[in-house]
């Protein structure tokens, strides 16, 4: 009993440190652990035989030669590069809205939380479903406005992923803005009021005093939006199955097409091995920013 | 002080725990629950619960709970494949699609179900198509639950107005549609709607053309046959049909439920679809053509003889349950000739015995049975492969492609073909 109160204070620190730890080996190490240990054999559990083979380094060898590996990786980065931006921009001018004062702040504070609290895959639905040919809102509109012809979007590869684009900017956009918003609300009233003292107006305030205060949120946002948006599985899913054809399948699909339809766990785990790197890469990236600003 | 009131507690839930389990192991020496899953919304799961109450009335002490899934295969194979992969025990009998007792058997998650049921003659009775689907390296891997095929579904009333007979060949019909399209004028009428999205139903949109020119898949060994020019000229049957304005110009994104329902609200001549839409057509309280449906089978290509995509629905047991007497003994109770003349009479699905197509009861609610079987007897079974998963979506991909015109026939067809020659052989 005494020595618990009246540790030595390494012990109590290990002693502190060990559920977190425990936690952080069950939901990170092993699972990560397992992954890379499957990659490094042939597992096709429809194959047959059902033999565990090592196989090393070769399914990472073949993921390289896969023309589908780099499609869906290049799918999948494109999908990054034109929607942390996009939801970036869109998010800052939903916050800076948001954080306006004036009567009815909490209707757009509200309906800033209606996207995100939708689930991923009904969001890809319900877009589906506006941008299909016969049925949809977007087609419906362009008819009275005079267009002649129904335009296909979910069946033109470009048109596909603009749309799908633009789902995940709608959807995520809120998501940053919360985020900015915490951070705007930080600023202190004192600093905009010494900008007006010196006769700063809107426009350079926003540039010289919201903006570099904002840098810290910014970077926490796009840690998120950027690990969710190499991820990218629930809208393309949902609304084009990666069609036409497999002409928007990005990474996550492939891993999820390769395990869970062709039960090829070893070639899936050494494809999500390089998503993971991928992530890491990010991450490690946006760690050394941060590094920097402090 | 402390430690006595943690004494006390410590015995309080001692006894508490003893009360507890004694309550649960009483009744569970009587009584087996068996957990099936039972297939999404058009493989009947209200039908299968009447069955599965019956039987519960005969056999007391079982339990029978029902899990519902996707609506689509292959939604439920990702469904399944992620179950049965997890080794749960959850589940004790599955309802799966012809295409799956391959793939399932081989991976070692059905249990064999030969010692069961008295080895594989249990499956001589079923049509020839069933028997040998559920027959996996010569094991019985499932029952037959109920059959199913696809129909060529058209407007009785609209085919006589304008005087047109059942069309026989892919030519013929593209004919007699655009006839009966001059001759309506309503913009909403499309002549011919077939499942071009990229989903289960269009590797069955790919191999129909196809098979109807006489040449195979696959051998009987599984490798693969494929003989591209015959693909190619199936699929381009395909697009002639949407340049000529008998099937609509996105038909890649046209899915099963939405050639029921357009056909189903009158906005349709032809339509290819299961057996389950006659049920559908004749008996849904919004349907628009009831009364107006005709069945016939699918035309052949020019030359070539009417070939259809069989499918059709088995119960499994799985190799993980803990009651498999049980589940076997249910699953051989849904297997019989009464269980399928139930199903066909209620719901309209097709009978895995020949005896039941034939049978006065069915045949008042369904005339177009009596036809039905040597359709289903003629009909393929796509291909058997342990790589199913695989080949369906290698071929409704490239399917799906080419109809949105994102690659040429030529190009699908040699996608198909590279990459299946590594998967089947």
């Amino acid at each position: 009993m005494k020595s618990w109160r009246d540790p030595s204070e390494k012990t109590l620190a290990l002693l502190l440190l060990a559920p977190a730890f425990f936690l952080i080996a069950l939901i990170v190490i092993y699972p990560v652990g397992k992954l890379i240990y499957t990659s490094l054999f042939d597992m096709q559990l429809s194959g047959g035989a059902r033999a565990l083979e090592f196989v090393g380094l070769r399914n990472f060898e073949d993921a390289l030669k896969d023309k589908e590996f780099w499609h869906a990786t290049r799918n999948t980065l494109l999908i990054t590069a034109i929607t942390v931006p996009g939801a970036l921009v869109v998010g800052l001018g939903l916050a800076l809205l948001a954080n306006w004062p004036f009567r009815y702040k909490w209707v757009v504070r509200l309906s800033l939380l209606l996207p995100w609290a939708l689930p991923l895959s009904f969001c890809g639905l319900i877009f589906a479903w506006f941008f299909h040919t016969d049925y949809g809102i977007v087609n419906d509109v362009l008819r009275l406005l005079g267009a002649p012809e129904p335009t296909m979007w979910l069946l033109n590869p470009s048109w596909a992923m603009a749309a799908i684009c633009l789902t995940i900017i709608w959807k995520t956009s809120s998501f940053m803005a919360l985020i900015l918003l915490a951070g705007l609300q930080m600023i202190p009233r004192s600093l905009y009021e010494a900008a007006q003292v010196d006769g700063a107006t809107r426009w350079q305030q926003f540039w010289q005093v919201t903006l570099p205060l904002l840098v810290p949120s910014i970077v926490v946002a796009l840690i998120f939006r950027t690990l969710t948006a190499l991820q990218t599985f629930d809208i393309p899913y949902t609304m084009t199955k990666g069609g036409p054809g497999s002409s928007t399948e990005t990474l996550a699909m492939l891993i999820h097409k390769t395990t869970i339809d062709y039960l090829d766990l070893g070639y899936g785990s050494a494809l999500a091995v390089f998503m993971f790197l991928m992530s890491m890469l990010v991450t490690a990236v946006y760690l050394r920013q941060i590094g920097k600003q402090a | 002080m402390k430690r006595r009131l943690f004494g006390q507690s410590l015995s309080a839930l001692t006894t508490a725990l003893c009360l507890a389990v004694g309550l649960i192991s009483l009744p569970a020496a009587a009584d087996t629950k068996l957990r099936v899953f039972s297939g999404g919304q058009n493989q009947r799961p209200d039908l299968m619960r009447k069955l599965f109450d019956s039987y519960q009335a005969k056999n007391p002490g079982v339990t029978i709970d029902i899990e519902t899934g996707g609506a689509t295969s292959e939604l439920q194979r990702q469904y399944l494949s992620t179950v049965l992969n997890a080794k749960d025990t959850a589940i004790d009998i599955y309802m799966i699609d012809i295409v799956n007792p391959a793939q399932y058997f081989n991976a070692g998650w059905l249990e064999p179900l030969d010692s069961y049921v008295g080895g594989a003659q249990a499956l001589k009775p079923y049509l020839p198509v069933y028997s040998q689907a559920n027959l996996v390296n010569g094991k019985v891997a499932a029952m037959p639950a109920f059959a199913d095929a696809m129909f060529m579904y058209y407007r009785k009333d609209l085919l006589e107005k304008h005087g047109i007979k059942e069309p026989k060949t892919w030519d013929e019909l593209a004919a007699s549609a655009k006839k009966v399209l001059d001759a309506e004028k309503n913009p909403n009428l499309q002549g011919l709607s077939i499942q071009g999205a990229p989903i289960e139903g269009a590797v069955c949109t790919f191999l129909l053309p196809y098979w109807s020119q006489g040449k195979q898949f696959n051998d009987a060994a599984g490798k693969l046959t494929l003989d591209k020019d015959t693909a190619v000229k199936g699929l381009d049957m395909w697009l002639k049909m949407v340049d000529s304005g008998v099937m609509k110009k996105n038909i890649a994104e046209v899915t099963t439920p939405i050639t029921v329902n357009e056909f189903k609200a009158g906005q349709v001549v032809f339509a290819i679809n299961w057996g389950f839409a006659w049920d559908v057509f004749k008996d849904a309280a919004d349907s628009q053509v009831k009364g107006k449906v005709g069945v016939m089978p699918l035309p052949a290509m020019a030359g070539g003889k009417s070939a259809t995509c069989v499918g059709g629905w088995q119960w499994a047991v799985s190799a993980f349950s803990k009651n498999k007497q049980a589940a076997a003994d249910l699953v051989k109770f849904m297997s019989t000739t009464d269980a399928s003349k139930y199903l066909a009479v209620e719901g309209s699905l097709l009978p895995v015995f020949q005896s039941v197509y034939n049978d006065a009861d069915v045949l008042k609610q369904a005339p177009w049975f009596k036809d039905a079987a040597n359709v289903i007897i003629a009909g393929q079974a796509r291909p058997i492969s342990s790589q199913y998963g695989q080949v369906s979506d290698v071929v409704r991909t490239n399917t799906n492609a080419a109809l949105a015109r994102t690659k040429t026939p030529a190009e699908a067809v040699a996608d198909i073909d590279s990459r299946l020659t590594r998967v089947m052989r």
